[in-house]
């Protein structure tokens, strides 16, 4: 990237006109299924601006007035058989997308209703996250900038129950396609599945004041053997869950692990926010 | 019939005073619903200009990554006055601008129906926005809350601004501005057509004004009450939306989008009201399917009612299949819209002046907000695109590339209206050409932004691979579309130096107002035609030709 700006710009452009709207490769079942319906949309909507610009562009090109040609073109009213068919067509076409939509959101819900056997209940504050592993006495915290980390192992069902501390926030994995508000006095239940071992950066995503672009994350996705080991590392060293003040320093020593995947990694923790929350 | 085809003859204006330079006091007091039109349209141009540098102020620091210009609270606040000003301050006062200037020429009536109540209406628009813009004189800076204002966020031991409360205070002034107008149109419609001006014989832009009068009348109370129970949370006590004193903060929401989705739809449906009384000109036919253009009006009027929570997928609080339905099917009369448009140009005799250019880009811009409406419906497509850029780009396409396009077709449509002079061609050609370029380059790369995950309402970003080059791009269009607005006005200016030479009806034009002086005189109409069709003016000016070649075998 040491290009001069201009061309940086160039390029940027180029860029963007050739892959406006490309997804992040999913690493999560879910994500899978929502890459899967997003490319369904995306053809039927490439479908539907071909043909109605295709219209726009004929019309535009085929019937331009001569100039001084002073004579009306003949006075067409409407034609009811068009009418009914742009009606119909388009009827037709958004139920079938709805019920590819339905069948999505079912398998997110039976996802939830199945077994799992992780558990993890996440808290949102401001502004960082706290995730509590409750079947195995694991808490892990963080503020600011890099921030706590996820554990979960590779291949497994992982439950997670929601809610905010203080204002509404949003647990929201890039990688994952997937986000979900953190809202106090609200618990919202998801479930994932990564498919592949990783780092995979998350941030908040809704408005939560100040510092709301400085409460990164990271999923780490490990094979279960690795995430055992974690688990007995890092139990008891975890925060009481009866400290309310939230620390500035992540629970467990950052593992060697390999390169983050996503785009927050890469935030370095220079200014600490400031922790208090009382106004 | 021969004495309704001669042209009025051109008469000073009898509202102008001669000699009398700007007639200050006659405007200040003024209940005429023209001079009301254009001073709702000056402020909200006004409030356009203060919100679009706030917009390049945002745009300047997002060009790189880290922080250069605003501190992280001047940027909460500049996106927060942004976004309200843009919405409730431009746009849809922009509406009654429009609404109130033309209505009643439309339907032939010399005034509206409470000239008192219209001109109540306005003062108190023009001062609620201006309590909204004073939060930048407060010491602790404008409402830092978003112009969604999200609740526990705006709430008093989170948003301890003083600016939160005079936003709060303001949009009650505006939103009750904008219930009074909304009552003047509906009555004004109903009761003050001109004889023979049938209800399927109202140009379609009264019919929408009709229709979206309507929708305030329903949508408006709800954010009305939403803001006075926020005030009482954060002044006087009230916990409605403290889960530890047992409320809720998703109330909040409901009640914010209840309004705030038929909102959308109040600052479109005018201007696709708009498009049918332009395409139809600049083709020189009827707008074809008048009827089922109306009935889609109407459709997606009450519809709007019915989407509110599409804005809310990711609070696990509602029934999505529901709401992606309900979304999904609003699709259709908007679809109906667009055929109606394109079947229009198709057989005509198509000319493309400004306004034609603008209808026209109306069309690709707002097709692609409309295409990128339906990935959001999509609830598990919206798990990812919620509060990122994604659906930035998708509100800017669907609001600028949708009602923004088609209020600058209406602007240079009816300027000759307005003013009694025509834009100078070159001038608004650039302005179209300059804003497009603007619009597509600021914001097609924000879908891919917000489609790898880059979040709404972030002061500061990462340098991941791709952001910055894309915002770099973003911010140079947004700059682009500065230098079109800079283009607009001076073409304003040029214009307004020159002599009034439009005539009644520079376009040759379909309704009610080009029958009356450019600009009308002081109650409007001096005699009317008859009312026998949908084009009352179009009937006339094809009679007047049959009289002059003395019979009627030219008949088209």
């Amino acid at each position: 990237m040491s290009r001069r700006p201009g061309w940086r710009a160039i390029g940027g452009l180029a860029l963007g006109f050739a892959v406006a709207g490309c997804l992040p490769a999913p690493v999560t079942s879910q994500g899978r299924e929502v890459a899967r319906l997003y490319g369904t949309f995306l053809l039927i909507a490439a479908l539907v601006a071909i043909v109605v610009l295709g219209l726009a562009i004929f019309a535009i090109l085929r019937y331009r007035g001569a100039p001084g040609d002073d004579e009306l073109p003949p006075q067409v009213h409407g034609n009811l058989k068009f009418e009914a068919l742009w009606t119909g067509i388009p009827l037709v076409t958004i139920v079938g997308l709805l019920v590819l939509t339905v069948l999505v959101l079912n398998s997110f819900n039976d996802a939830v209703r199945a077994n799992a056997s992780v558990e993890v209940r996440v808290t949102g504050f401001r502004w960082g996250w706290r995730f509590v592993y409750p079947n195995d006495g694991v808490v892990m915290e963080g503020i600011g900038a890099p921030g706590p980390e996820l554990y979960v192992p590779v291949g497994e069902n992982v439950r997670v129950t929601m809610t905010g501390e203080d204002v509404i926030h949003a647990f929201y994995v890039p990688q994952f396609l997937f986000k979900k508000d953190a809202i106090p006095g609200h618990e919202n239940q998801f479930a994932f599945t990564v498919d592949e071992a990783g780092r995979y950066g998350g941030q908040c995503a809704e408005f939560c004041g100040i510092y709301h672009s400085r409460m990164p994350f990271t999923v780490v996705a490990v094979p279960r053997a690795e995430y055992d080991e974690w688990l007995a590392a890092n139990r008891g060293l975890a925060p009481s869950l009866a400290t309310p003040e939230p620390s500035l320093v992540t629970a467990a020593p950052t593992q060697l692990a390999p390169e983050a995947t996503g785009p927050y990694e890469s935030v370095e923790p220079t200014v600490q926010p400031s922790v208090t929350t009382s106004p | 019939m021969t004495t309704l085809t001669d042209t009025p003859p051109p008469v000073a204006a009898a509202h102008a005073p001669a000699g009398a330079g700007l007639d200050l006091l006659g405007w200040l007091a003024t209940t005429d619903h023209k001079r009301i039109g254009i001073m709702y349209g000056i402020a909200a141009l006004g409030f356009f200009l203060a919100a679009g540098v706030m917009a390049l102020v945002m745009r300047a620091e997002l060009a790189v990554p880290g922080l250069q210009l605003v501190t992280e609270q001047g940027y909460n606040g500049l996106f927060t006055i942004h976004g309200t000003a843009m919405m409730l301050l431009f746009a849809t006062p922009m509406v009654a601008a429009f609404a109130n200037y033309l209505i009643p020429l439309q339907v032939g009536a010399a005034d509206m129906v409470y000239p008192r109540l219209n001109a109540l209406s306005f003062w108190l628009f023009l001062f609620g926005g201006l309590v909204v813009l004073s939060g930048f004189l407060v010491a602790s800076g404008p409402a830092d809350i978003g112009w969604t204002g999200y609740p526990p966020n705006s709430t008093l031991p989170y948003s301890t601004t003083t600016g939160t409360d005079l936003w709060i205070v303001g949009l009650l002034l505006t939103g009750v501005a904008s219930i009074l107008g909304a009552l003047n149109f509906v009555v004004t419609i109903f009761t003050r057509r001109a004889p023979g001006m049938s209800m399927f014989r109202m140009p379609v832009f009264t019919w929408s004004m009709l229709v979206t009068s309507i929708l305030i009348l329903y949508a408006f109370p709800a954010i009305t009450a939403a803001l006075i129970m926020l005030l009482l949370e954060r002044r006087f006590g009230a916990e409605f939306f403290n889960p530890s004193a047992g409320g809720d903060p998703v109330l909040w929401q409901h009640l914010f989008w209840f309004f705030g989705h038929p909102e959308v739809y109040i600052i479109a449906l005018p201007f696709f009201g708009v498009m049918g009384e332009t395409f139809p000109v600049f083709s020189r036919k009827p707008l074809f399917g008048y009827r089922a253009f109306v009935l889609a009006t109407i459709f997606i009027g009450a519809y709007s009612m019915t989407v509110w929570a599409h804005h809310m997928f990711t609070t696990g609080a509602i029934n999505l299949p529901f709401f992606s339905a309900t979304s999904f099917i609003i699709a259709v009369p908007t679809g109906v819209k667009f055929f109606n448009w394109i079947f229009t140009m198709i057989g005509g005799k198509l000319w493309f002046p400004a306004p034609m250019l603008w209808s026209v880009g109306f069309l690709f811009t707002f097709l692609f907000g409309g295409i990128t409406g339906v990935l959001v419906a999509s609830a598990p497509l919206d798990f990812q695109f919620q509060d990122t850029y994604f659906v930035v780009a998708h509100l800017h396409n669907v609001l600028v590339g949708g009602s923004v396009f088609a209020m600058w077709a209406g602007i240079t449509f009816w300027f000759p209206k307005f003013t009694g002079r025509r834009l100078n061609e070159p001038l608004a050609q650039a302005h179209f050409w300059l804003w497009t370029i603007g619009f597509v380059v600021t914001f097609l790369p924000q879908y891919q932004l917000g489609a790898w995950g880059m979040p709404r309402r972030y002061a500061d970003y990462p340098a991941a691979p791709g952001w910055t080059e894309l915002n770099v791009v973003s911010t140079i269009g947004s700059f682009c579309i500065a230098a079109s607005v800079v283009v607009f006005l001076v073409a304003v200016v040029e214009a307004l130096r020159r002599p009034r030479d439009a005539g009644p009806d520079p376009w040759q034009a379909n309704s009610l107002e080009w029958w009356a002086d450019s600009p009308p005189a002081h109650h409007n109409f001096r005699s009317l035609p008859p009312i026998r069709s949908a084009r009352p003016v179009f009937d006339a000016r094809v009679a007047a030709r049959e009289a002059q070649r003395g019979g009627a075998e030219d008949r088209p």
